[in-house]
């Protein structure tokens, strides 16, 4: 930069007093705009812009000098502001950037209009460096504080809000100083437009047009909408779309409320609606001053955005009756399709696990929809079917996310048992469309698998134990006191009660009530969010008070079944080896075969029969499920009643099945027996 | 006290001059420095100097700039600029207008006399180097933006240009912003005006290869799959990829409407386009930033102009009409038809191929026409209606060869391609040897109809012969009644499960199909399940070879059984002729021997030779049954258990259908 030696020139000492001031203002002239003059040199420190020294020759009349150097720091102030501008101004460094660059140098171009202004009053004469002195003062103490500012901003780095920022939180501590936090706010006004604009496109839009990657919220792309649908772990929802770090203070409170009105709209573009929140000229976000306006359209657009997306899937989309139709068929609303599909499809559920035709007992799902009320129903063709590997218990243990007391589940792992039947892993599963996934997700569908499971074999055990009470209903009309029948249907007739209770209890217990509290909540609710948070609340809420979570009791409740089941398998050997038969049976035909299959595999009722008294070989076996049935059931009765503080609805349950707090009952137990 | 050589008036008009790329007296372009400098020589002090040398930075820009606008209008005529390229330094221009104005301005201004210290009351309108420097702000902003955008543009013309200068336009300088969007409207508007004519005209106004989308010289048929194609090179950022392929297609139907259908009608669905848009179909209009207006014209002239396609194929050229008569005829779904064409076509294509004359078999074709019900079909869709004769080897039996062929004219032939129409080829001659051998079965049943054969009375034959033919004859049933349940349910799966499904769900798309790529897919989806379920797909090729296997055997078995009942019914007549002597024998005993014999031997042999002779003929078509019979369980048990295999669910379905009471799965031993 040296092409200019001073050695040519005379020192300035060689001058008068006077003519030194004339050359010395002349060269601060230009050293205010960041040039060297004759006798003022500027000195780098070599790979450091920021350290800029301003030096004067020392020849100089020393009372000038002084008179010099207290300008300098207006000068430095002005180069650093000018190379932070120039700087800044590249493409690269973002839009906040860009924007505070300009308004930097609209100040600056003040500045030098100051500078050309003083030169002026210098051609004619009339300044001195007194004068000039003077005249800078009003720009010395802003131009200072900005390039403290400028300073932090450059060496770190900043981009984006967080240069918003530093200067929010300067204009803040120096509010002292009424000119400076005036200019420094002016400044952050200046420097957030470009940002608000990229706020209003996202507000007003669900649009991220963030070509430098400033704004506050990030979208993932790799999370695919359709992957609510399959996948149990699915984050689409929570992490499509998340907040970054470096959120700008003024609108940190807001940062929710902007992802959700963003996200909202974005749900409804992927339905293929062109949502835009109407723009008033008021609710532009222009600026945000100390009024708070730009919260209110925040607000705004976020009432806006979140009412039409509830009102789309609402009413186009038709949740409710989604929901309702799920409910029909998970929580077994509508009984007579089951009774049906579980009457055709007794066979093929009967058989093991990896014989069981999946497409078989689909068209034999089909068919019983298209054959019952459910035909009715709009949505029944989204009903599929699946056989899961695991029993239910086992599937309850693999789900993380469900807090099943752990410490039960693990001590004793849980045998499997050897082989599981299409009763215990049948299961249905719903084809749910894009927008409704996002409150039908894979994870509440398998909720809802797992109470349908439950459900469906409490219904299967029903059935058997009905069974089991058609085949003692046959020999009613023989004289059975004092034989092991009596006996006998007195235990089916307990299983039955146990069953029978379980089932009111879970359905008009727990279910009903639970989703009536939970449609009449979704009437009230305002935004998604909360139609999400609603539904999960009632399926956890189900979950727990169908004992799902309650590893220990459903155990328990799972034995009483399975000895429920073998009774019932039990029950037909039982009778007929209790009584006799005269003479043999006649070879039976076609016909005969049906109505004695139909009911229970009676033998031919014009037969007379005989009872059997006293044989043990009967009765033992009886006497052998009783002693474990009602071991069992007695059992429960402490369990229930200490885990009851914790979770009251065990109250009810207990009460049902054991008639707890119901003196009048006596509880089924062995003595009422024992005169046998 | 000055001690400058040169006044700062002089030293002023210099740097004006240098600013609009002149040397001046004092400062002159160095081209070591890269730059306007003043020179050596000239003693000014220091600070003059810097100010100097920064104010020129105006000047070497502005050089780059204007050696940029006359470069690329010096190259205009002869090579490729582009209107864009054209529009871009248009707008540059002008903008170099404004600086020329400035200049202007500051020239007036630097004739005052900077005052000095002696004289007072000059005027302030003066020009010095400080000054200036405030002057020069400004339009040192716009001018290096307009070098990057210079330097950036050297190479790139049309859309990619457009794209490049919309990239710099994302700055957060009102000041730059504003100065870029007015200039990406001038360089855009071609470019705009390109999409407009395209998506209203189906006009592709682009001498210089700028736009998106590339025309290729294509044939006429082959004009909607290849004709045009995205540049993804052209295609600015500003136009998202789904919007640029909606232009594509709605241009590209206009232009498939003016050259394949010779129809005029999508002018007023154009204009209802634009209408709906809100603006007219003149020039102009659309501009950058109005992306928004943008999508919207396009949004409504493809939906119009999509609509009034699939109106034209629908109705003018009757599309759905004409699947509907490739199914029938094609695809066999016109029962009368084909039963008419297989009685009287049989004949000839027994005969080996190279005898048999095309045109015979296309008067065959149409008495078969007028002989079904057929003939009361449209007589546009029977006139497309053609034999084709395949090219054949040695050995080929008419069986081999002959097909049906549609020709599908323009502009049906989009969609009905060659490659398409092999593939219905394929399927046909499917289709049409499972009839043949269906056709085949059902001689069979009507010569060995079980009350024909059990009204001739074999009373005088032997019982142990009696015994032998009646075993033979049940053999030949029980083998028949096989045979005839796998064609029969096979052809029924064919039909019901893959033909009538496909069709159905075919419709179904047709009628919810928006445009004609969804047609186009739609078919291809119907064609491809056609071909995946009924064997002919590359997955289940073993399945298909196996299946062939089956039918010949079928065929061959065919003949087994007319022999024998040939033979059964000479043996009847040669029972009856051994007691009616007078008979005309000659004709007897071509089959029961193997060289004839003169006439009376059998009369001489007696009864005894006669007995004999049937025994040993019954025999041995026992045996050959038997082991047609044996090849043909094993092959088709392979065929069974080939078809859980398959990834078609429907394949599932055959099997189920075929075996039914679970025969086939309870003969096959267990595998676990």
């Amino acid at each position: 930069a040296d092409s200019f030696s001073p050695g040519l020139e005379k020192a300035i000492g060689c001058y008068d007093a006077p003519v030194q001031e004339l050359i010395v203002i002349d060269d601060l002239l230009s050293a205010l705009v960041g040039i060297e003059g004759r006798y003022i040199s500027i000195k780098r420190v070599h790979g450091n812009d920021d350290d800029v020294t301003f030096q004067v020759d020392a020849s100089m009349d020393l009372a000038l000098q002084e008179l010099a150097k207290r300008i300098f720091p207006l000068c430095k102030s002005f180069l650093l502001i000018h190379q932070f501008v120039e700087s800044r101004s590249q493409f690269k460094n973002g839009l906040v950037n860009h924007a505070f660059a300009a308004a930097l140098r609209a100040l600056l171009l003040d500045y030098q209009a100051m500078v050309a202004q003083l030169e002026h009053q210098f051609l004619l004469g009339r300044l001195s460096i007194q004068g000039l002195w003077f005249y800078c003062q009003p720009m010395m103490g802003s131009m200072q504080a900005l390039s403290t500012v400028i300073h932090k901003a450059s060496t770190s780095n900043f981009v984006g809000s967080a240069v918003l920022n530093l200067l929010q939180s300067h204009a803040k501590a120096v509010a002292g100083d009424n000119a400076v936090r005036l200019l420094l706010e002016k400044m952050t006004q200046c420097a957030s437009s470009a940002y608000l604009g990229i706020l209003e496109r996202w507000v007003y839009e669900g649009v991220i047009d963030d070509p430098y990657g400033e704004f506050f919220i990030a979208e993932n792309k790799s999370l695919q909408k359709e992957s609510l649908t399959q996948d149990h772990d699915a984050k689409y929802w929570g992490q499509r779309y998340s907040l970054k770090d470096g959120i700008p203070s003024f609108l940190a409170n807001a940062a929710g409320t902007i992802l959700t009105t963003g996200k909202y709209l974005n749900v409804m573009r992927e339905c293929g609606h062109n949502v835009q929140v109407p723009v008033s000229e008021n609710s532009k976000l222009m600026s945000f001053s100390t009024n708070h306006h730009y919260l209110e359209c925040i607000k705004a657009a976020y009432d806006f955005a979140s009412g039409e997306l509830l009102n789309l899937i609402k009413d186009k989309y038709d949740l409710v009756g989604k929901l309702r139709s799920i409910k029909h068929y998970f929580l077994l609303d509508q009984g007579d399709f089951l009774v049906h599909f579980m009457d055709i499809a007794r066979e093929e559920l009967a058989k093991r696990l990896d014989e069981i035709s999946v497409e078989k007992l689909q068209s034999l799902l089909d068919l019983a929809l298209r054959t019952t009320a459910a035909a009715a129903d709009p949505c029944h063709e989204d009903l599929t079917c699946c056989v899961e590997r695991a029993s239910l218990l086992k599937k309850l243990g693999t789900l993380k996310d469900l807090d099943i007391s752990r410490t039960v589940s693990d001590s004793n792992d849980l045998e499997e048992p050897v082989s599981l039947n299409g009763l215990e892993t049948f299961s249905l599963s719903y084809k749910v469309q894009w927008p409704l996934s996002i409150v039908i997700s894979r994870k509440s569908l398998t909720k809802y698998q797992l109470i349908f499971r439950f459900l469906f074999h409490c219904k299967h055990v029903n059935r058997q134990l009905c069974g089991a009470w058609q085949v003692h209903q046959g020999v009613r009309a023989l004289n059975t006191r004092g034989t092991s029948i009596s006996r006998s249907s007195l235990l089916c007739r307990s299983m039955l009660k146990f069953i029978n209770s379980l089932l009111h209890y879970l359905t008009f217990e727990v279910l009903e009530p639970n989703w009536h509290v939970m449609h009449n909540r979704l009437q009230t609710a305002k935004s998604i969010d909360e139609v999400i948070q609603f539904h999960d609340f009632f399926l956890e809420k189900c979950l727990r008070e169908c004992l799902l979570l309650l590893p220990e009791l459903l155990k328990k409740v799972e034995k009483l079944k399975s000895l429920c089941l073998q009774y019932a398998a039990a029950t037909q050997w039982l009778i007929s080896s209790s009584t006799v038969i005269p003479k043999p049976e006649a070879p039976s035909d076609g016909s005969r075969g049906f109505e004695k299959f139909k009911q229970g595999k009676l033998r031919d009722p014009s037969q007379p029969l005989k009872l059997i008294t006293g044989n043990a070989s009967v009765t033992d076996p009886i006497l052998k499920f009783e002693r474990e049935f009602n071991a069992e059931l007695q059992s429960l009765g402490p369990i229930l009643s200490n885990r009851s503080q914790a979770e009251p609805y065990l109250t009810h349950l207990a009460q049902w099945i054991l008639g707890v707090g119901n003196e009048q009952q006596v509880p089924i137990s062995v003595p009422f027996y024992s005169d046998l | 006290k000055e001690e400058n050589e040169v006044a700062e008036e002089v030293l002023v008009r210099d740097v004006l001059y240098a600013c609009q790329g002149i040397d001046g007296k004092y400062v002159k372009f160095d081209k070591n420095v890269d730059g306007y400098v003043l020179n050596d020589s000239t003693k000014v002090p220091r600070a003059t100097r810097i100010m100097v040398r920064k104010l020129c930075e105006l000047g070497l820009l502005f050089r780059k700039v204007k050696g940029y606008i006359s470069e690329s209008m010096d190259r205009f005529p002869a090579e490729d600029v582009g209107t864009v390229g054209q529009a871009f330094c248009a707008a540059l221009q002008d903008e170099l207008s404004e600086y020329y104005k400035l200049l202007a301005v500051l020239e007036s201004q630097s004739v005052n006399p900077i005052p000095s210290f002696s004289e007072s009351g000059s005027s302030g309108n003066y020009l010095s180097l400080r000054r200036l420097s405030v002057w020069f702000a400004e339009p040192m902003v716009k001018m290096r933006l307009m070098a990057v955008l210079v330097d950036k543009c050297r190479v790139l013309r049309g859309g990619a240009m457009a794209g490049a200068i919309h990239l710099h336009a994302q700055h957060g300088d009102p000041l730059v912003h504003e100065f870029m969007k007015r200039l990406l409207r001038r360089v855009c508007s071609p470019l705009f005006e390109m999409v407009r004519s395209w998506v209203l005209e189906g006009e592709l106004e682009d001498i210089f290869a700028e736009f998106f989308i590339l025309a290729q010289p294509v044939k006429v048929e082959s004009l909607w799959r290849e004709g045009y194609r995205l540049h993804a090179g052209m295609l600015p950022s500003f136009i998202s990829q789904s919007l640029a392929q909606r232009i594509l297609r709605t241009g590209k139907s206009i232009n498939f409407l003016r050259v394949c259908c010779e129809d005029r009608g999508w002018a007023d669905a154009a204009m209802e386009a634009a209408a709906a848009a809100g603006m007219t179909t003149g020039r102009g209009g659309l501009g950058y930033g109005e992306t928004d207006a943008l999508e919207t014209l396009v949004m409504e002239a493809a939906k119009r102009i999509d609509k009034h396609l699939l109106d034209v194929m629908y109705k003018q050229y009757k599309f759905k009409e004409h699947c509907l008569a490739i199914k029938r005829y094609l695809l066999l779904g016109q029962g009368d038809f084909v039963q008419y064409l297989m009685d009287i076509v049989g004949p000839e294509l027994s005969e080996p191929a190279n005898t048999i004359s095309s045109f015979k078999l296309a008067g065959l074709l149409e008495s078969a026409v007028r002989s079904s019900n057929a003939q009361y079909d449209d007589r546009d869709v029977l006139d497309r209606l053609r034999v084709k004769m395949m090219p054949h080897g040695t050995g080929d039996r008419g069986w081999d060869v002959f097909s049906l062929d549609y020709d599908a004219r323009v502009p049906l032939d989009t969609v009905f391609t060659e490659s398409v129409m092999a593939r219905y080829l394929r399927i046909f001659n499917f289709l049409w040897k499972l009839r043949r051998v269906e056709h085949a079965l059902i001689g069979a049943w009507k010569a060995m109809k079980p009350n024909c054969i059990a009204s001739l009375s074999f009373t005088k034959l032997q019982g142990a012969v009696k015994l032998q033919l009646l075993s033979t004859l049940r053999r030949c049933q029980v083998l028949w009644d096989e045979m005839n349940h796998f064609v029969s349910n096979l052809q029924y799966y064919i039909m019901f499960e893959v033909l009538e499904v496909s069709w159905s769900d075919f419709s179904n798309e047709m009628d919810v199909a928006k445009d004609l790529d969804d047609l186009l897919a739609a078919h291809e989806k119907y064609l491809h399940s056609i071909v995946e379920k009924s064997l002919l797909g590359e997955r289940s090729q073993p399945l298909y070879k196996t299946l062939f296997v089956l039918f010949d055997l079928i065929l061959r078995f065919r003949s087994h059984a007319d022999r024998l009942c040939e033979g059964i019914y000479e043996l009847q007549a040669r029972t009856v002729g051994s007691s009616l002597p007078s008979q005309d024998k000659t004709k007897l005993g071509r089959h029961l021997n193997e060289k004839p014999s003169e006439p009376g031997s059998w009369v001489s042999d007696g009864r005894k030779a006669l007995t004999q002779r049937a025994s040993e003929f019954l025999r041995n078509m026992g045996q050959d049954l038997d082991a047609i019979s044996k090849e043909y369980s094993s092959v088709l048990e392979g065929f069974i258990s080939q078809l859980p295999v398959q990834q078609h669910i429907d394949l599932k379905f055959l099997l189920f259908r075929l075996d039914f009471t679970e025969f086939y799965s309870r003969l096959r031993p267990v595998v676990s």
